[in-house]
């Protein structure tokens, strides 16, 4: 394999190869890096027009800069409570769906069960369906609830409903995907060492799984405030964030919005930076 | 010892880990979809109520009447698959291929910008591809914009819908392709070479084939919900690019049709369920799975 | 697709298929809204609620910079009410979706007053279905002000469940900077110079008004053939790319960001946008334009003696003034415009606001029965959803 192939390939390069492979290099750099600015250039819209100072309801023309309305963040009736509720039900939408998403994950990779392509069916569905179509009926259901003994009105428990739901889906994915590249002799090894079944999930499985139920933590934290459709059709009464930007949108646009929207954003880059980098260390220590 | 120790309590431990989340899933996933069906074939109107008749005219009349939609919906939203499945992929080799240590770093990159809530992502766009600005003003000199654009505007036209969807769901196309392309064994591509393929043709037999599972699983995860998808046409087009959502959407909340957007929804979803079984089909179903 | 089931057919079919089974449909056989003890109306008390929930539209009420309302902090100094104020209706059916679940299954939604408008068919609705309670008229006697020609619109005859809140033309707006006075909806519907920088508006019975009086039609008394002239009028007009969109209460962001040039538009909102765009001027189209109504009213459940004390409040002369001040649509209160001319005459003698008599001759009201009719809605949401 050694020094023939080695001759084949010393002898290939000609320049039309040589010239392909300068491209490859640099053209896909360049071409990734204008990726990049795309991806960003919405955002960058965002953040700048944050510090915009305008004239009337709307923020669409750059008028002046202003720290104003980062200093008065809430001074938009309705925008505080907006974004608390979004965070309140993103966080106990999170944790329940984490849970019993990892509960199924756990089930699925470990064990062999009857009807294990009918749940794994069930699980894809939600992922598949269009969101307009998981808010309508859910909706549906909720409007029918009443005719059944159960009125659920709509509010805080219907939204909450709606995104445990969605996120269920998510978390099963991410733990499941970290569960099924797990190395059981661990789990095997303090067996052998005497350690009966929950102490070794406590103490071994679970803390090894930890950055996936964290990951799926944080996924369905971040789906949850962000969604919109499926909540749009469950809120009734109540005001989320993305929910209070689409009734914003079509009356006024307050500068607000953008700055909330940095916001996230700003708090959302600096967890992940803080995770690569530690992720990053554990390479090096690992 | 072996891994027996796992299965020891077959019997009833996986139902029981099973059971609550699944249970949730059943009764607001499985049972609403099914509230949906009844009410698709309900009829009346909000004035004087509606009731079950098995009105399958919900059907027939949601498809004359709204083909158009639909039909724009897919359109739209095969589009923006296409575009971004051929704008993301050099960017997913790229990071796959020569991120070395700055991979992570790179991913967050691409995933940082889809932190900000998508509508106000949406309004910047409305900002950007304003009438007066850059965007619009550099097309309009590169004689581009009778192409992309009518009478001299983006906005309220279906190249905003399209674009915007694309850049919306670009994540979603350009994650799992990433994950594909960087599970590629790369002595595989080595070995290629090594049989005198050229880089380019070591691309084609080789890694391109190996990173399928990840484009079936990024066309499919962006396919699928731009179809579904009406902000964008709300936001960013006119009356006349609106998609099947806008229709669902105004069926349901303004003009309070439940039973037409019922019938609506189960459509799309068929159509939705029908196009990915070809798809499938096509691709050769292991790669669906992965 | 849904025609109009008259109650006995549909008591027929519902019996012969034996499924009542949704709760509209129970209610529907049982005649109406149906009220559960949760939401028992409060007609014969005479006390005054701990909190007044007022559901409005954006910009509608005075307010000063921080988010303050002088006039409803006015009314919390005098009965000791605090007003729960929400913005939190940006067009009617949206609002009324919202509504509708808690009113269909006789629960309370949540608030005491709420503000639609008379050319969407949901005052009519709300009305018809029994789902807004009495105004308690003997705690508003301030009812004396109100303007002769609103005391008997045909859906609430004596004003039994509604008052006024502020009225509005809709008319043509329009960018002097990018164009020539565009004053005719002619002018809105054909002039090349404009195409693709049109806006109509959604609001069914505003466009098809406006089109109509430009028809030359009558828009107070619709039939099937100028119902179907003004569809086609509009309908050309987006076919030939003429409008850009048809557009709820966001064509002011088009109109004053320049993606639009001219369009339908309502008038209090062009003098708000004119702080955004000083460029921007409204005119009642030369053939005619309409005249819409905001209403007050109390949904079932709420509180009413305190909803009524409220409306009271409002007609006095002073504090109407007050919220007019900044409102800027057309007040429905007799005197205020006396209270207001000395403290800002510009706003008192702004026609906008305290129309003349010609401007409201040449506004029409749009016929109620067209705005209820199905047949008419369906063909307009597949004009403007196309």
């Amino acid at each position: 394999m050694t020094s023939i192939a080695a001759e084949g390939r010393r002898t290939r390069p000609n320049a039309l190869s040589r010239a392909w492979a300068f491209v490859l290099r640099h053209v896909l750099t360049v071409y990734s890096l204008l990726f990049f600015l795309y991806l960003m250039l919405p955002i960058a819209v965002v953040i700048v027009f944050s510090f915009n100072h305008p004239a009337g309801r709307f923020n669409y023309t750059w008028r002046g800069f202003t720290w104003d309305n980062w200093l008065n963040w809430n001074a938009v009736p309705g925008i505080q409570s907006a974004i608390t509720l979004s965070l309140e039900i993103a966080l106990f939408a999170s944790i329940v769906a984490t849970a019993l998403g990892t509960l199924i994950a756990l089930a699925l990779v470990r064990y062999g069960f009857r009807g294990r392509g009918t749940t794994n069916l069930i699980i894809f569905l939600p992922l598949s369906t269009p969101e307009i179509v998981l808010g309508a009926s859910l909706a549906t259901l909720f409007l029918h609830s009443a005719s059944y003994g159960l009125s659920i009105p709509f509010g805080f428990w219907t939204i909450l409903i709606a995104h445990i739901m969605f996120c269920i889906s998510f978390a099963v994915v991410t733990v499941k995907a970290r569960l099924i590249g797990f190395d059981r002799h661990l789990e095997e090894a303090a067996m052998d060492l005497g350690a009966n079944e929950w102490t070794t999930f406590v103490k071994v499985t679970l803390p090894l799984i930890a950055p996936a139920i964290l990951a799926a933590l944080l996924l369905c934290f971040a789906i949850s405030v962000d969604d919109f459709v499926v909540t749009y059709f469950n809120a009734g009464n109540q005001v989320t964030f993305p929910i209070f930007v689409w009734g914003a949108a079509r009356v006024a646009t307050p500068p607000q919005i953008n700055v909330i929207g940095t916001a996230i954003f700003g708090i959302a880059v600096t967890l992940m930076l803080v995770n690569v980098f530690i992720q990053n260390r554990r390479a090096k220590q690992g | 010892m072996g891994l027996g120790f796992l299965h020891r309590h077959r019997g009833s431990t996986p139902y029981l880990l099973l059971a609550p989340g699944m249970l949730f899933l059943v009764v607001f996933f499985l049972v609403p979809l099914g509230f949906l069906a009844y009410q698709s074939l309900e009829s009346g109107s909000i004035d004087f109520g509606y009731a079950f008749t098995w009105a399958w005219d919900n059907y027939s009349s949601a498809i004359s009447g709204y083909g158009t939609q639909f039909k724009r919906s897919f359109v739209y939203a095969g589009i923006a698959t296409a575009i971004a499945l051929l704008v993301s992929y050099p960017v997913a080799y790229w990071i796959a291929f020569r991120g070395g240590r700055w991979k992570n770093l790179l991913l967050l990159c691409i995933v940082a910008p889809f932190f900000v809530t998508y509508l106000i992502r949406t309004l910047a766009w409305q900002t950007i591809l304003s009438d007066n600005g850059l965007v619009v003003r550099t097309l309009g000199s590169l004689h581009l914009l009778g192409v992309l654009g009518q009478d001299g505007h983006i906005l309220a036209t279906g190249t905003a819908v399209v674009a915007g969807i694309t850049y919306n769901f670009l994540p979603f196309m350009a994650l799992p392709l990433y994950v594909s392309l960087e599970q590629i064994d790369h002595t595989l591509i080595e070995a290629a070479e090594d049989l005198y393929a050229s880089k380019l043709t070591a691309f084609f037999r080789v890694t391109f084939p190996l990173s399928l599972p990840g484009v079936v699983a990024g066309t499919l995860l962006t396919f699928i919900p731009a179809a579904g998808d009406f902000i964008n046409a709300q936001l960013l087009g006119s009356t006349t690019n609106h998609m099947i959502g806008n229709v669902i959407n105004s069926k349901y909340n303004e003009l309070i049709d439940y039973p037409a957007a019922a019938a609506m929804s189960f459509i799309l979803m068929a159509i939705i369920l029908a196009l990915v079984l070809i798809y499938a089909r096509a691709v050769g179903s292991e790669k669906l799975t992965g | 697709m849904t025609d109009q089931i008259t109650r006995r057919v549909f008591l027929r079919r519902a019996a012969a298929s034996g499924s009542i089974l949704t709760v509209p449909g129970l209610l529907a056989a049982c005649g109406g809204g149906k009220s559960s003890p949760g939401a028992t109306s409060d007609t014969t008390s005479h006390q005054l609620a701990k909190t007044l929930h007022f559901s409005n539209w954006t910009l509608y009420i005075d307010n000063v910079k921080g988010g303050g309302h002088p006039s409803l902090e006015q009314f919390q100094k005098k009965y000791g009410v605090h007003v729960d104020y929400r913005e939190d209706i940006n067009d009617n059916p949206t609002f009324f979706s919202k509504i509708e679940p808690d009113l269909e299954r006789g629960q309370s939604t949540g608030r005491d007053i709420i503000v639609m408008t008379d050319n969407s068919r949901y005052p009519a609705l709300l009305v018809q279905k029994g789902w807004v309670e009495k105004l308690d008229k003997s705690a508003i006697p301030n009812i004396k002000n109100l303007v002769p020609q609103q005391r008997n619109p045909s859906w609430d005859p004596n004003r039994e469940h509604s008052l006024p809140w502020q009225s509005g033309f809709t008319g043509i707006g329009w960018n002097e900077k990018l164009t020539d006075p565009v004053t005719s909806m002619g002018d809105l519907l054909g002039n090349k110079k404009l195409k693709g920088k049109v806006g109509l508006l959604t609001e069914f019975a505003d466009t098809l008004a406006l089109v109509m009086a430009y028809n030359g039609d009558d828009p107070s008394h619709v039939t099937d053939q100028t119902f179907n002239k003004a569809m086609n009028t509009i309908q050309k007009a987006v076919d030939s790319g003429q409008i850009r969109q048809f557009y709820g209460n966001d064509y002011a962001s088009a109109l004053s960001s320049g993606d639009l040039v001219a369009t339908m538009a309502w008038s209090g909102d062009i003098v708000q946008l004119q702080a955004d765009n000083s460029h921007l001027k409204w005119q009642l189209p030369v053939d005619g334009g309409d005249i819409w109504t905001d209403n007050m009213l109390i949904p079932k459940g709420g509180n009413v003696y305190t909803a009524s004390v409220y409306m009271n409040f409002v007609y006095e002369p002073k504090i109407a003034a007050e919220i007019e001040d900044y409102v800027n649509y057309v007040c429905p209160v007799l005197g205020a415009k006396e209270a207001l001319v000395k403290k800002d005459p510009a706003i008192a003698n702004n026609p906008l606001i305290f129309p003349t008599k010609q401007m409201l001759d040449n506004a029409h009201v749009m016929d109620p029965t067209a705005v209820n009719n199905e047949k008419y809605q369906t063909a307009w949401q597949n004009l403007t959803s196309a």
